[in-house]
């Protein structure tokens, strides 16, 4: 069942920003990834999930309920960690905590002092001397202290450093374990590769890819590159292999006498057998992981068609 | 239709502002309404009077500053009071809506089961009471300033000359207030009675008799006109020698005639130059001196009701003031630009208004001043002023309104 859902939605901005017929859903149980470059849009469709902007075409839904009509229903079942951490100034920790206890109706504060103690939060400062990771973590707490269905976090690990951001990733996957939706918007690999379980890719305002993070981490295709020892050599396995399609030659440099091809993994032994026929420099696998994949798309120089179509290999 | 938490953390983050601005005002009024002396007054107005370009300025505004309420009115209700509770609406309106949105800080309280709706509702409700607040504290404070420094409220306090005579003949107040010609029947009593008033016993006999003839009603017997003239005309000619002989200047010396009483060199030459008998004179005299205190008994008159409606006046107009302040603060997402016209229009409405005022050529200025609405010389000189009132509030009302609705439709980046 799908806990989140974003269909066709649209919001121009003018010049070219904003995001434009963007549509996927997160299933119940499901931790969602959103990545892309800077600018690409992931706040603003976070923004239209909270209900904080009208969308001017499409919809978002959460739990069935329009994301703009019902805002305040669905935010009963939502915890949100916005990107940029604003406090109110005038209070500290402890009351910013009893405040927001009062808005949620909660009156059993055991979850929220189990989550100050994960934290390590120490609440009784005024918000306005509280370091930048100290608000960050003020913040996750009083998000989460309702102990909702739904994550929706924007970059949130963003201002904590490397400890708490492990003890932030550990969360997640408690969260995750107990059944949790969550939606994360993030620019670090790791912490994507540790927790997602699909993964949308978005620039320019558009979605370009979505795909289930264990394909990828488990990609049952390898990349070789090949180097002959001379240009005999080269020429001869494109006329014998390349040419009649023996095996996958996704280039080739000839200057170099270089070749790469794309091999399942089943097919392994037979390509050791073309190659042992060959006089070779030397034979590596391209490793290929997540971060190479996102940097396709993060790549200004690198066109979206072109992430798509590297993509596709 | 308002949030209790909200509003109680609303007042957490704004109290001190408000304090301060409160506290600013209230002080300001009752330095007003405690420094206010008929006489002093008076005097300036003559002063005034003489230099043709200013007078020229404060017009009619003059006649009005000679009690508490007129003074109030030209003063502190239309300018101090005026602008302080302006800036504090500014930076509250700001400060309650668009700088939340502008930092982020909104987020929180937008992130839970609260509608919008109710959020900036409460955010009008703060502002609009705490304006009401400051101006309930104001009036107050006004009030116990009047009482103390006037004995404005409670006017069955004596003057000090009939407390005075009263200890002399041993008798109680009231007998003596209500029966002035006991003291005039007693030496002792006349001597101690002009001595708590700082006058010479002629002028307080004097006084006296005006005061008991304004008690019974009675107008005083009229010379005529003709004749008055003459005299009049003799009179100032006796002044201006006299002020030539003390080194003073005329103007000076008709507002304080004590002076030429208490120089006899004075005294001769004004007998001479005015050509009028001596006792003549000295009769005159006492009688303008006697009218001076006169005045001064009339100077802490003070109407409760035309202060109440002072301060209503003024709350409405900062009501309205403020209504479009928020209303700006809740359509923008930044606090400059809500600033901008937030604080630029009422302040452009105040300044305006004092152009308006500053000479006739600008006075048409009034007419896109919504602070006309709220005229202190209207209330306190007979004039209407409900309809403008009602126009006051109803502007607020529909302002506000206008404001969050405007806030719960709009996209916020948060
Ligand atoms: N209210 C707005 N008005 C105009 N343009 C906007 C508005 N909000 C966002 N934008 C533009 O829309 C684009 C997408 O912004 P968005 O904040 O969604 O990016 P993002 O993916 O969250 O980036 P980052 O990784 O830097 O947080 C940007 O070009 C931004 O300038
Ligand atoms: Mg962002």
């Amino acid at each position: 069942m799908s806990v989140l859902q974003i269909e066709h939605l649209t919001k121009d901005y003018g010049s070219g920003r904003g995001v434009f017929d963007v549509s996927f859903e997160v299933n119940q149980g499901e931790v969602f990834g959103f990545l892309g470059p800077n600018g690409a849009g992931k706040t603003t469709t976070i923004r239209h999930i909270m209900g904080f902007s009208r969308p001017q075409h499409g919809t978002t839904s959460v739990n069935g309920l329009d994301s703009w009509k019902d805002h305040y229903i669905i935010h009963k079942d939502v915890g949100y960690l916005p990107g940029e951490i604003a406090l109110p100034e005038a209070l500290t920790g402890t009351q910013f905590i009893s405040m927001m206890a009062e808005l949620r109706h909660i009156t059993d504060m055991t979850h929220t002092d189990y989550l100050i103690e994960k934290f390590a939060l120490e609440p009784s400062g005024g918000l306005k001397r509280m370091s930048l990771g100290m608000k960050r973590t003020l913040a996750i707490v009083t998000a989460f202290m309702h102990d909702p269905q739904i994550l929706v976090l924007d970059e949130p690990t963003s201002g904590l450093d490397p400890m708490m951001q492990d003890i932030f990733i550990g969360f997640l996957n408690e969260e995750k374990a107990r059944g949790k939706t969550i939606l994360l918007s993030s620019h670090i690999f790791s912490e994507v590769d540790a927790t997602c379980d699909r993964i949308a890719i978005i620039k320019d305002g558009r979605l370009v890819s979505t795909f289930v993070a264990d394909d990828l981490r488990h990609n049952e295709s390898k990349t070789f590159k090949i180097e002959f020892a001379s240009k005999e050599d080269f020429e001869r396995f494109r006329t014998e292999v390349e040419y009649p399609q023996k095996l996958n030659v996704i280039s080739v440099k000839r200057h170099r006498n270089q070749a790469r091809v794309l091999i399942d993994d089943k097919d392994v032994n037979s390509l050791i057998a073309i190659l042992s026929d060959y006089h070779l420099n030397f034979f590596t696998e391209i490793k290929f992981t997540l971060e190479d994949y996102f940097m396709k798309f993060y790549d200004e120089n690198q066109s979206v068609e072109e992430g798509v179509e590297n993509a596709a290999h | 239709m308002f949030s209790k938490t909200i509003f109680k953390q609303t007042l957490k983050s704004n109290w001190k502002l408000w304090a301060v601005f409160t506290g600013i005002m209230a002080v300001m009024s009752a330095l007003v309404i405690a420094v206010f002396d008929r006489k002093m007054i008076s005097s300036m107005m003559n002063m005034v009077k003489n230099m043709p370009g200013i007078a020229d300025i404060i017009g009619d505004r003059m006649d009005s500053m000679t009690s508490v309420l007129g003074l109030l009115g030209q003063s502190f209700y239309s300018l101090q009071g005026i602008i302080l509770g302006l800036i504090f609406v500014i930076m509250t309106a700001n400060s309650l809506v668009a700088s939340q949105v502008d930092k982020g800080s909104m987020a929180y309280l937008l992130s839970t089961p609260i509608k919008r709706s109710k959020v900036v509702r409460t955010q009008a409700l703060y502002l609009i009471s705490s304006v009401l607040c400051m101006f309930l504290i104001v009036t107050s404070v006004g009030l116990v300033t009047v009482q103390v420094a006037h004995h404005g409220l409670w006017a069955e306090e004596y003057t000090a000359d009939v407390k005075a005579a009263a200890q002399v003949l041993d008798l109680s107040d009231e007998t003596v207030a209500g029966d002035l010609t006991l003291i005039l029947a007693d030496d002792d009593a006349v001597t101690s009675g002009a001595e708590a008033r700082g006058i010479d016993k002629d002028v307080y006999t004097t006084y006296l008799g005006l005061k008991m003839a304004e008690n019974a009603g009675v107008e005083q017997p009229g010379i005529p006109a003709d004749q008055m003239e003459k005299i009049q005309a003799s009179f100032m000619a006796g002044i201006t020698a006299a002020a030539e002989v003390l080194d003073v200047d005329a103007s000076d010396l008709a507002t304080d005639m004590g002076k030429i009483k208490n120089s006899d060199a004075a005294m001769t030459a004004a007998v001479d130059a005015s050509g009028l008998p001596k006792e003549l004179f000295v009769t005159i005299v006492n009688g303008q001196l006697a009218n001076d205190e006169l005045t001064l008994d009339q100077g802490i008159e003070f109407s409760v009701k035309d202060y109440l409606l002072l301060n209503l006046g003024a709350f409405l107009l900062l009501f309205a003031l403020s209504s479009i302040s928020f209303l700006f603060s809740c359509v923008f997402n930044l606090s400059k630009n809500s600033l901008m016209l937030g604080a630029g229009i009422p302040i452009a409405f105040f300044l305006f208004q004092i152009m308006s005022q500053v000479g006739s050529s600008l006075e048409d200025f009034k007419y896109v001043s919504l602070n006309t609405l709220f005229a202190p010389g209207d209330i306190t000189g007979g004039g209407t002023f409900w309809p403008q009132f009602a126009v006051l509030a109803a502007l607020g009302v529909v302002l506000y309104t206008v404001g969050v609705e405007v806030f719960k439709e709009k996209d916020l980046p948060l």
